[in-house]
């Protein structure tokens, strides 16, 4: 079960009239031209911003309560053209479920375990709110509340508790009606706390000072970030330039052993009207042991990123496969089970 | 040169990638807060600890308070590295101490009862159907529907008193009238929402088929086979006829899935950014104070984006939607 990663082998050198197979290093120095590179450079550069104020932004409210549960409270910027939307709750003992659009309108929904379906129709932002019961647990006197979040998030702690462990670091904390209300960043978190008679934050500390970032860091951050990618950059072109003529190097491969994965003829015998280039895709990740990382897929197919996204993106939307992250990298595997198109 | 160039893009590039990770790493070097969090932590089990305490949890207190002394030395020497390793490694020691506190040294106290109490109180049931009822009503009044809430408002104030008089077994019982009464508050609620959603279902499809002549137009000027553009000119069809959400839906998704299947999803970023631009028009133009020669403009323009997409002139769609979408947003804020 556990994938196998195959070392960074080194293959005897080929000589560059010799070779078989096309390596990357190749397609930069004969096909592509620097121009090209420069111009792809400036379309990546006036895209980004483009990119991130069009994402789905979020904003995350949990409220604990003394009890034992929790009211999430989140808001989302969703794509207008979708006629629905999938969100994954942070458990399965659901309640109180409500889902509105952005005109205010209650929208249509349908829970499945931890999952709900929302008919957006057509609306841009949308606004959902529910209790739950499975983020906090119990043990003695200490209650445990544990969540991974995708993103940043605002946790107002019951009052009258007071935190006695947690394994993340708060970037602020504020006073809420004599409730604690911490800011945490995305990741698991795992805050324990105890109910106490006192409120000591207001007898020992009356004053809950607002987040003060660290300058220093900060400019330091932003001076470094630029300097490190220079220097990373040169070390990557001087390093290039002086193995290609040499030595080639195969990308690292991840594998893995087990075979709990549909092969490829279940796959095309339930969708049949599959494209020959994802068909290769899928004998592909399959001859790997089921999973595959996309900028392996790319160096297979020696496909540009965005082409190899969207038949990745295409292969998920059939339900074929699905993409997790490792290393900051996406990770494709092929599914265990599928359902018959209609 | 070139590659000077090339180099210095690359920089910059990285520099926008990596820029924005630098602000979430400085916000949390918030001092102040970690040392309270600790002290607090460190207060509440000193006031548990008591002479017959096992040595175990003495130790223990001892060595959280020394991890405490280093994170406040460590934030007066402006370490934030140290800081946080202490602050961990402190609440780490924290935890263990109050597991050990509740196995062994527990000790009846007003804070046990206070946490039973509270367990036993219904109080936290109440809030939680308070404000979802209060949800329900917000959206009562958005829908316009005439849903008759005092029933529920009466059992509100019944369960309430109960709380405050210490019956949580009649308040137990109150609150469970008041969930079966939302029940039926929700059917009609939703009854009066489907209507709505109907309309709204039909407005986002007259939305979508517009949209789908644009891209039938743009696939035809694109040379796509005759064969795609029938698929698309059948899917229209059906989702023209399609007349209540649930088929909207599933027309849209077949559409989607044609458009996936032939690499014709080129234009749908444009496309979601025309509808967004479009509902923020339609918001401004219920507003008061905008002028409406500078709407009718933005209309013409609007106008002007959809015929380009239809001409497959993408790039120019770009540039005018990226200036109307930044005409707007100063129309916005200067209201």
């Amino acid at each position: 079960m556990n994938p196998q990663i195959v070392p960074i082998q080194r293959i005897e050198s080929f000589r560059e009239d010799g070779m078989l197979f096309v390596r990357t290093d190749g397609i930069l120095e004969t096909m592509v031209k620097t121009p090209l590179i420069i111009a792809g450079l400036i379309v990546v550069a006036l895209t980004m911003p483009i990119q991130s104020s069009f994402s789905s932004t979020r904003t995350l409210d949990l409220t604990l309560y003394s009890d034992g549960s929790a009211h999430i409270f989140t808001h989302l910027d969703i794509d207008p053209l979708e006629p629905d939307f999938e969100v994954n709750l942070f458990g399965s003992s659901v309640d109180n479920f409500v889902a509105v659009g952005e005109n205010g309108f209650l929208l249509s929904s349908e829970i499945i375990r931890d999952k709900v379906t929302i008919d957006t129709l057509g609306s841009s932002t949308i606004t959902i709110d529910y209790d739950i019961h499975d983020l906090i647990s119990k043990e003695g006197r200490i209650w445990t509340f544990s969540v991974d979040s995708p993103i940043d998030y605002s946790l107002l702690m019951p009052s009258n508790s007071i935190i006695v462990g947690m394994n993340i670091l708060p970037s602020n904390m504020d006073l809420v009606n004599d409730q604690t209300k911490l800011e945490l960043s995305s990741g698991f978190s795992e805050i324990n706390y105890i109910f106490g008679t006192t409120n000591p934050l207001i007898t020992t500390n009356p004053t809950i000072n607002p987040v003060q970032p660290t300058i220093d860091i900060f400019t330091l951050a932003l001076i470094g970030v630029p300097i490190a990618a220079a220097i990373t950059g040169a070390v990557i072109m001087i390093k290039r330039k002086q193995a290609k003529s040499l030595t080639v190097i195969q990308p690292e491969v991840t594998s893995k052993s087990n075979t709990d994965f549909l092969d490829p003829e279940t796959i095309f015998s339930l969708r049949p009207l599959l494209r020959e280039d994802d068909k290769e895709i899928i004998k592909f990740i399959s001859e790997n042991g089921g999973q595959a990382l996309e900028s392996e897929l790319r160096k297979k197919f020696l496909q540009p990123r965005t082409t190899m996204w969207r038949a990745v993106k295409r292969l998920e939307r059939q339900e074929i496969i699905e993409i997790t992250k490792k290393d900051l990298q996406n990770l494709v595997k092929l599914k265990k089970e599928m359902e018959k198109e209609e | 040169m070139k590659n000077i160039a090339t180099f210095g893009l690359f920089i910059l590039v990285a520099s926008m990638a990596l820029g924005g990770m630098t602000s979430n790493v400085s916000a949390q070097e918030d001092s102040p807060v970690l040392l309270k969090i600790a002290k607090r932590a460190q207060e509440q089990i000193h006031n548990q600890i008591s002479a017959d305490s096992s040595d175990k949890v003495k130790r223990l207190f001892e060595e959280g308070t020394k991890k405490v002394n280093a994170l406040e030395r460590a934030l007066a020497s402006d370490d934030a590295g140290s800081a946080k390793k202490y602050f961990l490694s402190a609440m780490k020691i924290f935890k263990e101490l109050s597991i050990q506190l509740t196995t062994s040294d527990i000790v009846p106290d007003a804070a046990t009862d206070s946490m039973s109490t509270a367990v036993r109180d219904p109080s936290n049931l109440l809030q939680r159907l308070q404000g979802y009822v209060d949800s329900l009503k917000t959206i009562a009044k958005k829908h316009n529907a005439s849903i008759n809430f005092s029933e529920l408002d009466e059992l509100f104030a019944k369960s309430k008193l109960q709380i405050s008089d210490h019956q949580f077994a009649l308040a137990l019982e109150t609150l469970h009238e008041i969930k079966e009464t939302i029940v039926e508050v929700k059917k009609e609620l939703h009854e009066e929402a489907s209507i709505h959603e109907s309309q709204r279902a039909n407005e986002y499809a007259k939305k979508y088929l517009e949209q789908l002549d644009r891209l039938i137009e743009h696939a035809k000027k694109q040379g796509v086979a005759d064969e795609i553009i029938e698929k698309l000119e059948t899917a229209k069809e059906n989702l023209s006829s399609a007349d209540n959400p649930r088929e909207i839906i599933k027309e849209i998704r077949k559409i989607m899935s044609i458009k996936d299947q032939f690499e014709l999803t080129k234009n749908d970023r444009l496309e979601s950014r025309v509808l967004q631009v479009e509902k923020t028009l339609s918001r401004l133009s219920q507003m008061d104070g905008v002028d409406q020669s500078v709407l009718d403009d933005a209309e013409n323009i609007l106008e002007n984006i959809k015929r380009h997409l239809s001409e497959s002139e993408s790039d120019a769609a770009n540039d005018l939607l990226r200036d109307l979408a930044k005409q707007l947003r100063e129309i916005n804020n200067s209201l």
